[in-house]
């Protein structure tokens, strides 16, 4: 009876020693790989010579300001939304005078292979380039989209997906720009 | 006739988790990473190793401490001892190879349930030295790779028209979207296991006999 006590204890407490050291010892690389993905997400959305990113000090979705040689070079906004399979995490990015969407950038996401999980590829996610910022976003199905009426054109089979990328932009993006707006002079 | 079991050989005791006890073709265990990381061949080959790791080093630590733990708490030990290594194996993933592990995801930390660890340190390491045990967990281990790298090839150039993220065909091939899709798992599964244990059984005297 005494003795199963100190093994097990003595087992959880080398186990707990263990991860503990392993943890301390590999914790500022898994941080430094964290902001390194960030990093070169928001660099293909917002892009520069030498672009350095901060985040800015808001209340509700997380605001990035991206300069490039002292210049405001755009806003990126993450941006989560209910998918098909799980929570998706975008970030978008913004012109300097908050009108345009410069990119979009899928940071996390579980949807279906092949299906919801095309919206990383190029085709569309590019779709987004140019769109009008303060206006909300249309998806439409199987027809050519009219990017005049900031329309985007949803993934064949994948309508769930397309629409809750879209959704979730228009419930967080237009309020993200009033907190910039507010906040930068 | 000589009795084989008496002289298992280290070439025998590894080879037989490649081929006569293949955990994925022929023992059916931990069928969760099998069927769900196998979408390319890359995920395939991080999954068997990561269970590699945590294999040899369970095995390694229950044959050497076997005597020491009292039969009550042996399975939350194993547990314990399993869940640390599992845990250091999601770490490292994180910090060295953190594409993979993106895309391996919860199924790193799900290897603490795969029934060939905790079947293995119980069938095998418990009831021998730590140096065969070692020869087990690595024989298992090889097996396991190669059958999810045979999975994880199959469905990558079915489904994805590529291996190891290398297109191979041309613009006009429409990838078979099912394959990479979870029946795409059970079809291929199915398949190579018919297969394998066809092949197997070829080979076999003792089941051509029966």
């Amino acid at each position: 009876m005494k003795k199963m006590i100190i093994v097990l204890t003595g087992v959880m407490v080398l186990s707990g020693l263990v991860l503990a050291g392993t943890f301390a010892s590999l914790a500022d690389r898994i941080e430094a790989n964290r902001i390194a993905a960030l990093y070169a997400s928001l660099e293909r959305i917002l892009p520069g010579t030498d672009p350095v990113y901060e985040e800015l000090d808001v209340e509700g979705p997380t605001i990035y300001r991206a300069t490039d040689a002292g210049d405001i070079t755009g806003y990126a906004v993450r941006i989560q939304a209910q998918g098909y399979a799980g929570t998706i995490t975008m970030l978008v990015g913004v012109s300097p005078d908050l009108e345009t969407i410069r990119g979009v950038e899928f940071v996390e996401q579980v949807e279906t292979p092949g299906l919801g999980g095309r919206i990383t590829e190029p085709e569309f996610r590019r779709q987004f380039d140019g769109l009008d910022a303060d206006a909300p976003i249309d998806y439409v199905l199987n027809i050519e989209p009219d990017r005049e009426e900031n329309e985007i054109q949803a993934i064949s089979g994948a309508t769930i997906t397309s629409r809750a990328v879209v959704r979730g932009i228009n419930a967080t993006l237009e309020p993200a720009l009033e907190t910039i707006r507010r906040q930068v002079p | 006739m000589a009795d084989t079991t008496v002289h298992r050989s280290i070439t025998t005791e590894f080879m037989k988790g490649i081929v006569r006890d293949n955990p994925v073709f022929v023992q059916v265990l931990g069928m969760c990473p099998v069927l769900a990381v196998t979408t390319s061949v890359a995920n395939g080959i991080g999954m068997g190793l990561a269970t590699t790791f945590v294999l040899v080093f369970s095995t390694l630590i229950a044959s050497t401490v076997k005597g020491g733990v009292p039969p009550q708490v042996r399975i939350p030990v194993y547990a314990v001892v399993i869940a640390t290594f599992v845990t250091i194996a999601d770490l490292v993933l994180k910090a060295f190879f953190p594409p993979l592990s993106a895309s391996l995801g919860p199924y790193v930390p799900l290897i603490v349930v795969n029934c060939i660890i905790m079947g293995r340190v119980e069938a095998f390491a418990t009831r021998n030295r730590p140096g065969l045990s070692l020869v087990d967990a690595l024989g298992m281990g090889a097996g396991f790779t190669l059958s999810l790298m045979v999975l994880g090839a199959v469905r990558e150039i079915l489904g994805s028209g590529a291996l190891l993220g290398v297109a191979l065909f041309g613009e006009g091939f429409s990838p078979m979207l099912v394959m990479i899709l979870p029946p795409g798992a059970f079809l291929t599964l199915g398949v190579l296991m018919a297969v394998f244990n066809a092949v197997k059984a070829k080979n076999d005297p003792v089941l051509i006999r029966t």
